[in-house]
């Protein structure tokens, strides 16, 4: 009861006093503007951000970057691309590395340091709010909700 | 008889020192990179308890356990304690030491390296690796040790426990190719195998055999498909010879040890697996078949389908497999049938579980297996008695984490 009361109030307060743009704001994937990528299926991107492929069409590294476990948007990106939870998440990627294939991508605190990779390297790939992807990057997919 | 360690272990752990070595140095130097970290420490580990409803077999993991649980709850058969170290050299060179404490063939949690190895990208879609390497059996990952990575308390027993192979000194490529969006990926292996099989109370050494074979595989958006192909030529033979000169005269025992001979025979290993993983489901089905070029085991075929559906943090599942060989016609005697009786497997089992991620990196687990088999099914097990039915029910409970 208590915790419902507390999500309640939560959620007034966020609508109260957040823009609302920021509570509902619209996730998509950027890539770095010269990275030559104009657009990705849905497919594509999973593979991407599983690291199950390493490269874009055009040959170039495909280096995505992700969020730390409390940043909303991680949650709010998985569960829209693939419909899973963290823990979800989380064990593929220890899957992963104690099989010695694959290392997971860089956690950033912020959707500003991750945009920051982004625009660093010349395969960046990362999930921002639309309101956030300005010149320097592209948006190749939007998330459906 | 198979020989105890003279394959020249001095020389591979010279060169897991040597890598153990580079790695420290690479902490040392590198731990304070100010980009990505260059070094990076993890581990994984499994608390387990299994107990079985018979005391006429115990139940193991896989073969390369000696003894395993009854009536009794057990923590041998599922706790695992693992580290490992990554060390990225350059964004081509990667380094990687494993270290996993488990129960092994001597009755002993002796830790053991079970990757160490060096990994070259020359493009990113392309994978070489040379050193201590995994062997990939199970669809899901190339370890099958890493509790906290999967579903099930243990990969499916009727699948997995003929398979207690799980490193080579070796080399193997991979190579993935984007097919508009599927990738087909690509992997050949080629190494010596190590380690020892328990057997009674003896050890059958499988250093210096060699274990050759490669995968093929195709993803296609949540669906993920393998065919893969291993063989295994045996090194050493059984060690039986004692068991055999103690029941039969000298001639008929020569005769039956080169009968029984796994020295120079090769075990043939073919599988197909669809995975189907999207949103709360997670679908598995794999098919195997070995085939066993010597008359000391059976030819077999195994399998398994296994579906969970996540609510919230919890996972129920449930599955079903079965292994089944086939008994080989002629045996020289009644001393070389009972051996080679030991080889035979006939058996179902119903898998129902939960998985409950109780923290971001602990889940705790609790499943049955019933096994419904035929009383001669006795080849995954240990100590089997005269009373042995061929049906138990077996119940694991786990806590798994990584850190």
């Amino acid at each position: 009861m208590g915790l419902k009361r507390i999500r309640y109030l939560l959620f007034v307060g966020m609508v109260l006093f957040l823009p609302s743009a920021q509570v509902w704001a619209e996730l998509v994937v950027v890539v770095n503007a010269r990275s030559g990528v104009a657009v990705m299926s849905r497919n594509e991107v999973i593979n991407i951000f599983f690291g199950r492929n390493r490269q874009f069409f055009n040959g170039i590294e495909a280096q995505p970057v992700d969020l730390v476990d409390s940043h909303p948007d991680r949650g709010r990106f998985y569960s829209a691309l693939v419909g899973k939870d963290l823990a979800d998440i989380n064990a593929y990627w220890s899957r992963q590395v104690f099989s010695g294939r694959l290392q997971s991508p860089p956690k950033m605190r912020t959707s500003e340091e991750a945009l920051k990779w982004i625009v660093s390297q010349p395969g960046g790939i990362g999930f921002i709010e639309l309101a956030k992807a300005d010149a320097r990057v592209r948006v190749v997919y939007e998330l459906q909700h | 008889m198979a020989s105890g360690n003279n394959s020249k272990p001095g020389l591979i752990h010279r060169v897991f020192s040597c890598l153990a070595g580079a790695l420290l140095i690479g902490l040392a130097q590198h731990s304070f990179a100010d980009d990505e970290p260059a070094f990076m420490l993890q581990g994984f580990g499994t608390l387990g308890a299994a107990r079985t409803t018979s005391n006429e077999v115990e139940f193991v993991r896989d073969l390369s356990q000696p003894r395993g649980a009854r009536q009794n709850w057990d923590a041998r058969v599922d706790s695992i304690l693992g580290v490992q170290a990554n060390w990225r050299v350059n964004p081509q060179l990667e380094a990687v030491v494993q270290v996993v404490s488990r129960y092994r063939y001597d009755r002993t949690f002796t830790p053991e390296f079970s990757w160490a190895y060096l990994k070259y990208e020359p493009s990113p879609n392309l994978s070489l690796r040379a050193g201590r390497l995994g062997t990939e059996f199970f669809m899901m990952a190339d370890s099958r040790l890493v509790g906290y990575s999967f579903l099930t308390v243990r990969p499916p027993g009727d699948f997995f426990w003929s398979l207690p192979f799980y490193n080579i000194d070796g080399a193997d490529a991979a190579l993935t190719v984007p097919i508009g969006d599927h990738l087909l990926r690509g992997k050949l292996f080629y190494g010596i195998s190590n380690g020892q099989i328990a057997l009674a109370q003896k050890q059958w050494n499988i250093d210096g055999s060699v274990m050759a074979g490669g995968y093929i595989d195709y993803q296609a958006g949540a669906w993920l498909f393998r065919a893969s192909y291993a063989n295994l030529r045996f090194k050493h033979d059984l060690p039986i010879e004692d068991v055999l000169q103690s029941y039969l005269p000298q001639p008929l025992a020569m005769q039956a040890a080169a009968y029984l001979a796994t020295g120079n025979t090769r075990s043939h290993y073919y599988s197909l697996g669809a995975i189907y993983d999207s949103g709360p489901w997670q679908l598995q089905l794999m098919l195997n078949h070995c085939d066993q070029g010597s008359n000391a085991f059976e030819s077999s075929d195994a399998g398994y389908v296994l579906a969970g559906y996540r609510i919230a943090s919890v996972t129920p599942f449930v599955g079903y497999s079965w292994a089944s060989s086939e008994a080989r016609e002629n045996a020289l005697n009644p001393v070389v049938a009972t051996i080679m009786a030991d080889a035979h497997v006939d058996q179902k089992t119903t898998i129902v579980g939960a998985r409950w991620d109780l923290l971001s990196n602990i889940a705790l687990k609790a499943q049955w297996d019933g096994i419904r088999g035929e009383p001669t099914s006795i080849f995954p097990y240990r100590q089997e008695r005269a009373g042995w039915s061929g049906k138990m029910d077996v119940f694991s409970l786990t806590m798994d984490f990584v850190f």
